[in-house]
């Protein structure tokens, strides 16, 4: 059982892909890592000798930011721009879309699921 | 290295002008400025601004975590209020 950044890797995956199970992987680095461990990317992870998954514990706590940790930074992130009161921040803050993008319409994943206006009339109709 | 980074940030020479001009005589006057596209440099942390919104100045500190923001970044030009029958939520 391979076990990385307090993650349990899928038994069996290809480890280029199994890597892509902790947070802040995606397929690149994941190949990357592979490469720099010196393990094909396409050996299950059920193969992995312990002394590789040691080599790749290693590289990833050396090299990249995972799981708890790049959590912690998004979220400082975050806070920091609310704290200096920048327009992303107050956006942050309001539960809006921060990038620029409409919320005429739309814009429902920040915003959450649909709340109906009152005394509206045909509000589903209009729009 | 992107474009923008090799042009190097900027800053509205009236701005700039007015920023050595307060370093030198160490003076804490507050700088009016309508250029909200400058971007805040290093210099000018501890420094206040008031920072044209289209209507009015907004003051705004400079502290550390703002270098490299923009100073239209900290002075919003539009105003909430509040929708028709909705809650009233205040926002200035």
């Amino acid at each position: 059982m391979a076990r990385i950044s307090g993650i349990d890797l899928p038994r069996n995956k290809q480890i280029g892909i199994a890597l892509t199970y902790i947070r802040g992987l995606g397929r690149t680095s994941a190949a990357k890592i592979c490469e720099t461990a010196g393990i094909a990317p396409d050996t299950k992870t059920d193969v992995l000798a312990d002394g590789e998954v040691v080599r790749l514990r290693e590289i990833i706590e050396r090299e990249y930011k995972v799981e708890g940790d790049l959590r912690r930074e998004t979220t400082q992130n975050i806070k920091m721009l609310m704290d200096i009161g920048c327009y992303r921040g107050l956006r942050h803050r309001r539960g809006l879309p921060v990038r620029g993008q409409r919320t005429h319409t739309n814009a429902r994943t920040r915003k959450g699921p649909a709340k109906t206006v009152a005394g509206r009339k045909s509000a589903t109709t209009k729009k | 290295m992107s474009r923008s980074l090799k042009k190097g940030p900027y800053v509205a020479p009236s701005l700039q002008k007015k920023v050595t001009r307060s370093i030198e005589s160490g003076s804490k006057q507050v700088i009016r400025t309508w250029s909200r596209r400058s971007m805040i440099t290093p210099e000018f942390v501890g420094m206040t601004f008031h920072v044209h919104n289209g209507k009015l100045f907004v003051p705004v500190f400079v502290t550390e975590n703002m270098v490299g923001h923009r100073f239209g970044e900290f002075s919003p030009t539009r105003k909430f209020t509040g929708h028709v029958g909705g809650k009233r939520i205040r926002t200035t």
